[in-house]
């Protein structure tokens, strides 16, 4: 078979190089919409994420790791009698009210309170064990490279959180927040810099069982007990998930990429299909032609969706290479972005998705091959 | 393709047009361009139809093909009622017994010689070997063996007019259709097209129906049919032309 589409496509890539950029553009805004929307919000989990605990316990109905409230310290002895667990630690959250040496304004900071010890659960994957052993120190606290000329300070100068003195003892990275600046400190400090009287146990505590994959039920089975007062308990992966929703739909940013990616659909099928219908247009003699040596509308009409199908997958191409330049781009200036497999995948059915539909509307455009008309 | 390779009329014709009606309406404009006629092309014979334009010759070209369906009468190709089949069909019909040549090249810009006449064999379910082979043969027979691989803008008017003659041609066809073939080329080019199209009705048997008001194509016909308002006004017969030892016609 003569490769028709394809050799069109190579031929006069000047005519159809408008839809490949339409499909390209469409796929890599998307793209990276996406890697940003699950980076800045990703990262209302990285507390979770960050860290090894299996198993969260927390009060009731919280809706994402910032809106926790203390619940009874002597929760930690129930968990710990759960043969599951291995180890349980406290974590303590503080909404504290920064102030600098340079004159920065209010700004508002979320303190971890953590265990700095070496095998301690919290931000193990995020905080080296030299940054984690300088926590021990008395009101040292460590804060992210991203949150250094937001907080005004460096290594070894004071500040007050909450009126009371702290130190920066470390500069940790990947730990921007969202809506405010993370600060880690040990838990002693946290609970000094905390000025709610009301608050009498950690936000959390936060567990490591035996095998990791029976998280769900672990923390199904810690759920039942109301002896110690309210609280609950999450797979590590649940609440994760109930952050990244929690702020996904709370904020409207959901919605916002949703819309966003319809637009973009739009514009591109638009583009694209107007660019295709062009090249039917371009060679509707040509089509007629062989219509009138007796090839059918439905072997033409295959060779219209092939290009647009070889339209789709340039513009992927090129979408994809531009992507990974972009996303590298971004990760080296501490720009929050996460591309996943699920993300990456739904990039790929838009692209081609548009693709198609421009391919359908540029086949519609095939009923002007009627053979008769080349006898004039 | 048709065995047959007597340059005499046989008895059956190819394409038998009986009480064949056509018109076209535009608006409230009622156009008749086919007025009950009656029309039989024999095998193996180049049939020009001439006349001035408007006089109906596309048309009659379009329904003898199958390309247009008639208002009234019917039209028979190689046995077959055209009328009766559907779209699917008709074009079955075409892909298999006929070939088409326009007044414009009609190929695609994309692809050489060989692939513009290997497109329309691949659909005809060839293999890919037969097709090629057919192809290369078809454009030797037009002369261009040594232009197989260029592609259009590297062609002149003419040979571009022979690739879409082997085009038609590669797929052997008992019917050649061709409508004003020379129209848009100079005289030595419009000879050239004239002397193939007849060497294809007597060497291969095949039925060529040409429409045209190109003078020079008169001497070189089978059989000229004049043409005018939809009627056909003379059907003139040409001698059989004089071949010298050469194999060259006069």
């Amino acid at each position: 078979m003569v490769a028709l589409a394809r050799k069109t496509l190579v031929y006069e890539w000047r005519r159809f190089l408008p839809a490949i950029l339409a499909v390209g553009f469409a796929g890599l805004l998307q793209l990276l919409q996406l890697a940003l929307v699950l980076g800045i919000f990703g990262s209302t989990s990285l507390y979770i994420t960050g860290s090894s605990a299996d198993v969260w316990v927390g009060y009731p109905g919280t809706q994402s790791v910032g809106s926790g409230r203390s619940i009874d310290p002597n929760v930690e002895a129930r968990i710990l009698m759960d043969p599951a667990v291995q180890r349980v630690e406290p974590y303590i959250w503080v909404d504290g009210d920064w102030r600098g040496a340079k004159e920065t304004g209010g700004v508002s900071v979320f303190v971890s309170g953590i265990d700095p010890s070496p095998n301690g659960l919290m931000f193990s994957k995020a905080l080296s064990p030299a940054l984690r052993a300088r926590l021990t120190q008395p009101d040292a606290i460590v804060v992210d490279r991203s949150a250094v000329d937001q907080l005004g300070i460096g290594i070894g100068q004071t500040a007050t959180i909450n009126g009371h003195q702290v130190q920066v003892v470390g500069i940790s990275s990947g730990l921007r927040a969202l809506g405010g600046v993370n600060v880690l400190c040990s838990l002693d400090t946290a609970r000094r810099l905390d000025t709610d009287s009301e608050d009498n146990g950690p936000t959390y505590l936060v567990a490591r069982i035996r095998h990791p994959n029976h998280a769900n039920a672990v923390a199904l089975r810690l759920r039942g007990d109301r002896s110690f007062g309210p609280y609950t308990a999450w797979s590590a992966r649940d609440f994760a998930r109930r952050s990244v929703l929690y702020w996904l739909f709370d904020t409207g940013a959901g919605a916002g990429v949703l819309f966003l990616a319809g637009i973009v659909f739009l514009v591109g099928a638009v583009i694209t299909s107007q660019t295709l219908i062009a090249a039917v247009n371009g060679s509707v003699r040509e089509y007629a032609t062989l219509n009138a040596l007796g090839v059918g509308v439905a072997a033409l009409r295959k060779v219209v969706l092939e290009q647009a199908f070889w339209v789709g997958a340039l513009g992927l191409l090129g979408a994809s290479v531009l992507g990974v330049v972009l996303l590298a781009l971004a990760r080296s200036q501490d720009v929050p972005v996460v591309l996943n497999v699920p993300a990456a995948l739904s990039c790929i059915i838009l692209v081609m998705g548009l693709a198609a539909v421009s391919g359908l509307a540029a086949m519609r455009s095939l009923h002007r091959v009627d053979p008769a008309t080349l006898l004039r | 393709m048709s065995t047959a390779t007597a340059s005499k009329p046989s008895p059956a014709p190819a394409l038998r047009a009986e009480g064949v009606c056509k018109a076209f309406v535009s608006g409230k404009q009622r156009t008749q361009v086919l007025d009950r006629l009656d029309l039989s092309i024999e095998t193996a014979e180049l049939t020009l139809i001439s006349g001035p334009s408007g006089c109906g010759k596309s048309t009659l070209l379009a329904v003898l093909s199958g390309l247009q369906k008639v208002d009234g009468g019917r039209v028979l190709a190689l046995g077959s009622e055209l009328g009766q089949l559907d779209l699917h069909a008709l074009e079955r019909f075409r892909l298999q017994h006929t070939g088409f040549v326009f007044q414009g090249f009609n190929l695609f810009p994309a692809l050489s010689a060989l692939e513009q006449v290997e497109l329309p064999l691949s659909h005809m379910g060839l293999s890919r070997e037969v097709a090629r082979r057919r192809a290369r043969a078809s454009l030797e027979e037009v002369g261009l063996a040594h232009r197989m691989l260029l592609r259009p803008a590297e062609l002149s008017g003419g040979e571009k007019q022979r690739v879409a003659i082997a085009r038609a041609l590669a797929k052997e066809p008992e019917l050649l259709f061709a409508d004003e073939p020379t129209s848009a080329l100079d005289a030595a080019n419009g000879q050239i097209i004239i002397d193939i199209l007849h060497r294809i009705a007597s060497a291969h048997g095949t039925t060529v129906l040409c429409v045209s008001h190109d003078p020079r194509l008169v001497a070189h016909a089978d059989r000229v049919l004049a043409m005018e308002d939809g009627r056909i006004l003379s059907d003139r017969r040409n001698q059989p032309p004089v071949v010298d030892s050469h194999g060259t016609t006069s």
